[in-house]
């Protein structure tokens, strides 16, 4: 007989040996790395490849680095790409160690369906150097069936090449690696926001409604609205207003009258004439009220900051409680010239009924942020509050109030954030106030899209338009 | 001997106009039912770069996780070649105000016609991704978009340049074995019809000191006899060299853009002779 009669050539028991011996050897001589399993976010059909990925999983296990005296590959090139880390590394795993710790883990997850072996495409991340590696090719029989069996497989892996995929596997030292990488938006945030305030101004034979008889049409502009003036002579107690338009069905008429100023002193109903903005028939008519006060007009004492939306305005009853009595303020926001909405006047869309020469209380909601609140997490997803935009949170600098962020318009919304709105962490609960948002990403040392188009701008003549874009 | 000095930047600045036909595409992905995921406008830059300069800048920590990042675009110029099939006659030229030079008129010779070979390529890691960008670029060029680029600054020079789009070629490594990366590259070549512009000279400050113009009786002056000679020379309308008089001895020292009249002299012959401008008598 040719083969050794003390062995068997292949029974169990002294196949486990040579595992276990490869399994010791391995956690004496191997290194610590995260296996990180990649998850198939969409997968093209006819043109087979994975548009979308996820990885959020990771796997402690060791591994032994098989090229010892470093990595293996071309190194770091220049390309006409820009530098590129052609950096490889073979890797050996226990086939054991990767069954029974790993497989069942990935067995279990809904977005995996090849579980039972390393896969091509997952990613390893390798502590020394701290890079990320993505597996090319597995080899199971190298060494080639020792005592009739495999052992371990060997990863053949090459530097990752990051496009916009999730990192998120809770370990810090892993998804920060990515967080300068890929294309970043940025949007400068800050915590302010102060709530408005106002004084009313109280006076009799003021207008108490203005009724729209007709609203015209055909308007290009804004009309003006001109109110007869007050028998007093006064001119704050002459009544001012201004109109409002709404297009429907391409017609533009006038949708309402807004008093700035409800007037004072008159006698009679005063005569209102709509003129200009290019629009015709527009026609409107008012009542007058001479027995009791009415808030004639608002003046602004504080015209706070930070509203996203016209905050609400509510003025208190006349002294008789009679809440349909009571004076209607309709706030109109601006921007404040700092990036921030405020409020810029209070229109008198009621001047109310009954009110004696006590002054009411005008109240204004708050803006939707007074002050930033809490810490944008790593990976999450933030909302802007009016735009519905999603993004996914790269960096966060509370110092400086710059949120970096990727996969701007995450859903279905991609419109963009809005100056002025809150941006809220869906899992942090963070919320800050959008100052400044640059979709340009200015972290990429490699791209120079921004300088052509500045440059350009000096010679190119797109005296039509640009056709390829806006920017 | 070719001597002057001139740089109009125009290779440059066709460089630039380049660049920013292909500076805002996006590329973007969707979670398969539909809701966008993500949106990348894609980076590009001009290939060609220092070696130390982009290892430092990007790469700026020795340790990097990733290999790179992608989609990228690239481009550079391949080849410059004379295109006869615009050539100008050479003795062309024509007028135009320079800025450089107080807005003085200059005479500016026709410029030579150019070809500018450009490559944009391509990198993706995704197929879908650069079928997304190609898309994007290829309804512009029908085989050619033309800019207008404002190539000689100093003048207003703006001449049209067609961008024309000459061929695509597409590299896909998908075959072999796994040791290799699938890399996929799109190659657009182009080519920039350009023009380049000479040296625009100073134009040499001066005034006509003189317009002389003698009538014959017939168009055949070797037969006809002169009988009139109008000459004009410009009169001074102040007293330039402070002598307390205004008169001829003053007109050398009229300066352009100064006020000045002019005089006008009528002579009339019944000799035979003809001036001779070389030796400036008549004989």
């Amino acid at each position: 007989m040719a083969l050794n009669p003390y062995f068997l050539q292949g029974s169990r028991g002294e196949q486990r040996l040579v595992q276990s011996l490869i399994n010791e050897h391995l956690k004496i001589y191997g290194q610590e790395v995260t296996y990180i399993p990649r998850k198939f976010v969409n997968q093209s059909t006819i043109i087979e490849e994975v548009t979308a990925s996820k990885f959020d999983d990771n796997f402690a296990v060791e591994m032994y680095v098989n090229s010892y005296d470093g990595y293996s590959g071309a190194g770091d090139v220049l390309t006409k790409f820009g530098m590129s880390l052609r950096d490889e590394v073979e890797l050996t795993v226990s086939k054991e160690r990767f069954e029974e710790f790993i497989a069942p883990f990935m067995d279990a997850s809904d977005d995996i369906d090849l579980a039972s072996r390393p896969r091509e495409g997952d990613l390893v991340f390798f502590p020394l150097g701290q890079r990320l590696f993505e597996i090319k090719f597995v080899e199971h029989e190298d060494p080639f069936y020792q005592l009739g069996s495999t052992y371990v497989y060997k990863l053949k892996c090459e530097l990752f090449e990051y496009e916009d995929e999730v990192i998120d596997t809770s370990l810090d030292i892993i998804d920060t690696q990515v967080q300068d990488e890929g294309y970043i938006a940025t949007l400068q945030l800050v915590g302010v926001g102060r709530t408005a305030q106002a004084t009313p101004i109280l006076g009799s034979g003021y207008i108490r409604e203005i009724f729209l008889n007709n609203d015209g049409s055909g308007f290009t502009g804004t009309p003006t609205v001109a109110i007869s003036t007050s028998p007093s002579g006064l001119p704050l107690d002459n009544a001012t207003a201004v109109a409002i338009t709404t297009t429907r069905a391409n017609v533009t008429s006038i949708e309402k009258i807004l008093l700035t100023n409800a007037g004072a002193q008159y006698t009679s109903p005063p005569i209102i004439t709509i003129s200009g903005g290019g629009g015709t028939g527009a026609a409107a008519t008012c009542s007058i009220n001479t027995a009791s006060n009415g808030v004639i007009r608002f003046v602004m004492t504080d015209n706070g900051i930070g509203f996203g939306t016209a905050p609400v305005v509510t003025v208190s009853a006349p002294a008789a409680g009679i809440a349909s009595d009571r004076a209607i303020g309709i706030a109109s926001i601006g921007d404040a010239g700092n990036g921030f909405n405020r409020v810029n006047s209070i229109f008198v869309q009621n001047a109310g009924i009954g009110y004696t020469s006590a002054l009411p209380t005008v109240t204004i909601t708050n803006p939707e942020t007074i002050s930033g609140v809490g810490t944008y997490q790593f990976n999450e997803i933030v909302q802007g509050m009016r735009s519905g935009t999603q993004a996914r949170v790269k960096k966060w600098d509370a110092d400086t109030g710059i949120l970096s962020i990727s996969n701007v318009g995450i859903g279905t919304t991609t419109t963009g954030f809005f100056k002025g709105e809150d941006v809220k962490g869906l899992t942090s609960g963070a919320l800050f106030s959008v100052s400044i948002y640059d979709k340009d990403d200015s972290t990429d040392k490699y791209n120079e899209g921004d300088i052509f188009e500045t440059e350009a701008d000096a010679i190119v003549d797109f005296t039509e338009s640009n056709p390829f874009g806006t920017f | 001997m070719l001597g002057n000095y001139f740089y109009h930047e125009i290779i440059r600045k066709t460089v630039i106009a380049f660049g920013t036909l292909f500076n805002d595409i996006h590329v973007r992905h969707d979670d398969g039912v539909g809701n966008v995921i993500s949106e990348i406008k894609v980076p590009v830059a001009y290939g060609p770069r220092q070696k130390f300069l982009a290892r430092i800048q990007q790469q700026p920590e020795l340790n990097k996780a990733t290999q790179i990042t992608l989609p990228r675009m690239s481009f550079e110029i391949t080849n410059i070649s004379y295109d006869a099939t615009r050539k100008a006659g050479i003795t062309q030229t024509f007028k135009a105000a320079d800025t450089d030079d107080g807005g003085k008129l200059k005479k500016v010779f026709m410029p030579v016609p150019y070809n500018l070979g450009f490559e944009l390529n391509i990198l993706v890691k995704l197929q879908d991704d650069g079928l997304q960008i190609l898309e994007q670029i290829l309804p512009f060029f029908q085989p050619g978009f033309t800019l207008s680029i404002d190539l000689v600054k100093s003048i207003g020079e703006k001449r049209d340049v067609p961008m024309i789009l000459n061929n695509i070629s597409q590299q896909d490594d998908y075959e072999g074995d796994f040791s290799t990366r699938r890399a996929l590259i799109y190659t657009l070549s182009f080519t920039a019809k350009t023009f380049m512009f000479g040296h625009i000279a100073k134009s040499p400050e001066g005034l006509i000191r003189k317009v002389q113009l003698d009538y014959y009786t017939d168009t055949n002056t070797q037969t006809a006899k002169r009988v009139q000679r109008y000459t004009v020379v410009p009169k001074a309308k102040k007293d330039y060299n402070e002598d307390n008089v205004i008169d001829t001895k003053d007109e050398p020292f009229i300066e352009p853009g100064d006020d000045f009249g002019f005089t006008e002299t009528s002579t009339f012959f019944g000799d035979a002779k003809d001036f001779a401008p070389n030796r400036g008598v008549d004989i």
